[in-house]
């Protein structure tokens, strides 16, 4: 493996900031090899990724003969904030993933997006690994923006993920790494996964075999071994119901993440401690799978507790 | 005067936050109305200082209530519980409430405060949106208006500050609370106060006085004011952006509001640790110094001064 640093900033005080890339390339080069970027680390409070990057890695140091094409691995965009556990870039309090494309003239955390939408330019596919924030864990899901899922769809169902969550454009997402590299010609897909600042080691083998199994596919690498590749739910068949808080305090869950749930269930209860009262008790608003669900307890009034995608006969 | 509750969110441990408007009702049907939202975020004082300021002086300075045309909202903070506790964004999940509008009633916390904003917030004439600049800059008083095919300048011109930006649209400025407003019918413009962490008389009688004319002008209230500026309107296009080439201490030798030379030394950056200059920063053009950073450590290639082109 070859590690580049792809940005560089000597910051104040006897310190330079340095984003790394790390790249494993067939022994001999190939003509149309395919090449694949894989991110983690966008927020700086979100670690999952970084443990499936280091799976990855000793994955291909290990099987330096199945390398057909570039494997591009950059675990740790927002460096300084996961060294600080700092989900925006520290100083501005930006969100580096609202700060895409960037320009050369940019402030720093622009610069920095930059730089790297432009290492990336011309890969065939980009994956970027987001372990959704410390509020909420998710199961392993795709997110797609439907204008791009023509050619990002089929890629997503080798990934070895639980859930595809397929949805409209927004503006404000313009300003995302996979509208960016998505636009630029670079298939990209976003994996949310488990819970900020914890690494669920589970998740991380599984989206590691889907990563196997699409690089496999997509003649990447070669090899006899066999990858798992799950049959994912697809938001095109279902419905998303969401379920926040209707009021502060303590949410207690009781039930299981990515449990299947009938409607009515009980997901959990919002408590006063002082008074020992129980102000809410959330009931599932429909039966299904329960991909996303509050970790962090303090809450108020909107706080998200849980979405559940039910499928379309589910809900009748 | 009436006070009006706009919204209400309570907490597991912390009192209640109770957002407030202060209604001063006008005395003609026909003026034009206007609704003033002041601190949305934490960890600058001059919106929230502005905003209760003319609280005070819409009580007690109009000394006929017949001088108080149109209907006026006052509402001085949206996020008591960040400025409580020195945080700039809403202190739980640190979301920016100016990039959750409209807002959405079913959804997060934010975005609940939002849209209970919104609604208060409908039908009037004129909006003023009292911000600061993001990032780790600070500025002179200007009025931000968005490219966005709603704006009004004309009226922009009535506060009389020095400048007024007629930004870009960037995609995450269709979440802000100045372009769903200018989507909704009202003539919403953003107030960029400097991000001063203390009440500095000069310049925040500045801030304040812009919305006094800018009031009196548009005929809400019946005040006489005194002129102010004959306002330039600056495209992105007529701003040099200076960034450092080095980081270390930024000491800017000169101050926002000054006319620069083309060549003139305008700060300098010295080493961190070994104190000698590694670099001055140099104005490219002849113009008016409009932004500055503002903290003492600077980064390398970060924005250190927005000097506006003359000449
Ligand atoms: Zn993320």
């Amino acid at each position: 493996m070859q590690t580049t640093e792809i940005f560089s900033s000597q910051l104040p005080v006897g310190e330079i900031l340095s984003i790394k890339r790390g790249r494993y390339e067939p022994k001999q080069k190939q003509a149309n090899a395919k090449r694949i970027s894989i991110v983690s680390g966008t927020h700086g409070d979100e670690l999952e990724g970084q443990y499936v990057i280091y799976l990855l890695s000793k994955w291909l140091k290990e099987n330096p003969d199945a390398i057909n094409g570039i494997i591009d691995l950059y675990p740790a965009v927002n460096a300084l904030g996961i060294d600080t556990i700092t989900r925006g870039f520290p100083i501005y309090e930006v969100d580096l993933n609202r700060a895409f494309p960037g320009n050369k003239r940019d402030f720093l955390p622009g610069q920095l997006v930059h730089a790297l939408a432009m290492d990336i330019k011309g890969s065939d596919i980009a994956i970027d690994i987001h372990s959704s924030n410390i509020f909420l864990k998710e199961i392993p899901q795709i997110r797609i923006n439907k204008e791009f899922s023509p050619s990002t769809l089929p890629l997503a169902k080798k990934l070895n993920c639980d859930f595809i969550w397929i949805h409209d454009a927004v503006t404000v997402l313009e300003a995302t790494f996979s509208h960016t590299m998505n636009q630029m010609g670079t298939k990209t897909l976003v994996v949310e996964m488990g819970v900020g600042m914890t690494l669920t080691q589970v998740y991380g083998q599984q989206l590691l075999s889907g990563i196997l199994n699409l690089m496999k596919s997509e003649g990447i690498i070669t090899t006899d071994q066999e990858f798992e590749q799950r049959e994912p739910f697809s938001s095109e068949v279902g419905d998303v119901f969401y379920i926040n808080s209707p009021s502060a305090g303590l949410f207690v869950q009781s039930i299981k993440h990515c449990a299947i749930i009938k409607k009515g269930d009980v997901i959990g209860t919002i408590v006063d401690p002082l008074s020992g009262e129980v102000r809410d008790t959330l009931e599932a608003p429909s039966g299904g799978i329960l991909f996303t669900l509050r970790e962090f307890p303090v809450v108020y009034e909107g706080s998200l507790i849980a979405r559940i995608f039910g499928e379309n006969d589910e809900k009748n | 005067m009436k006070k009006i509750e706009i919204l209400r969110i309570d907490s597991l441990n912390r009192s209640p936050l109770i957002v407030e408007g202060y209604l001063f009702e006008g005395c003609d049907p026909t003026a034009p109305s206007v609704a003033i939202v002041g601190a949305m975020e934490g960890t600058t004082i001059l919106p929230l200082y502005t905003a209760s300021k003319l609280v005070d002086f819409l009580k007690n300075s109009l000394d006929d209530e017949k001088k108080l045309r149109g209907n006026i909202l006052v509402i001085p903070s949206i996020n008591h519980y960040a400025l409580n506790i020195n945080e700039r964004f809403w202190p739980l999940d640190k979301t920016d409430i100016n990039m959750m509008f409209p807002g959405y009633g079913e959804g997060e916390t934010t975005q609940r405060i939002a849209k209970k904003l919104f609604d208060a917030l409908q039908g009037y004439t004129h909006g003023i949106i009292l911000e600061t600049r993001e990032g780790v800059s600070t500025c002179m008083p200007y009025i931000k208006l968005f490219e966005s095919g709603y704006e009004n300048i004309d009226a922009a011109k009535m506060f009389g500050y020095r400048l007024i930006h007629h930004k870009t649209l960037k995609p995450t400025d269709t979440v802000s609370l100045q372009y769903n407003w200018q989507l909704w019918g009202t003539s919403a413009y953003s107030l960029i106060c400097p991000s001063d962490l203390h009440v500095e008389l000069h310049t925040s009688n500045e801030v304040f006085e812009g919305i006094i004319s800018f009031l009196g002008k548009c005929g809400i209230i019946d005040y006489k004011v005194l002129s102010g500026y004959e306002s330039t309107i600056v495209k992105n296009s007529d701003v040099e952006v200076i960034q450092t080439a080095k980081s270390g201490i930024f000491i800017p030798t000169k101050k926002i509001g000054s006319y620069v030379k083309k060549d003139e030394i305008i700060g300098k950056v010295i080493h961190a640790l070994e104190g000698e200059v590694i670099h001055k920063i140099l104005s490219p053009c002849n113009g008016l110094i409009a932004c500055a950073y503002k903290n003492g450590l600077i980064l390398e290639n970060a924005v250190a001064f927005r000097v506006v082109k003359s000449g």
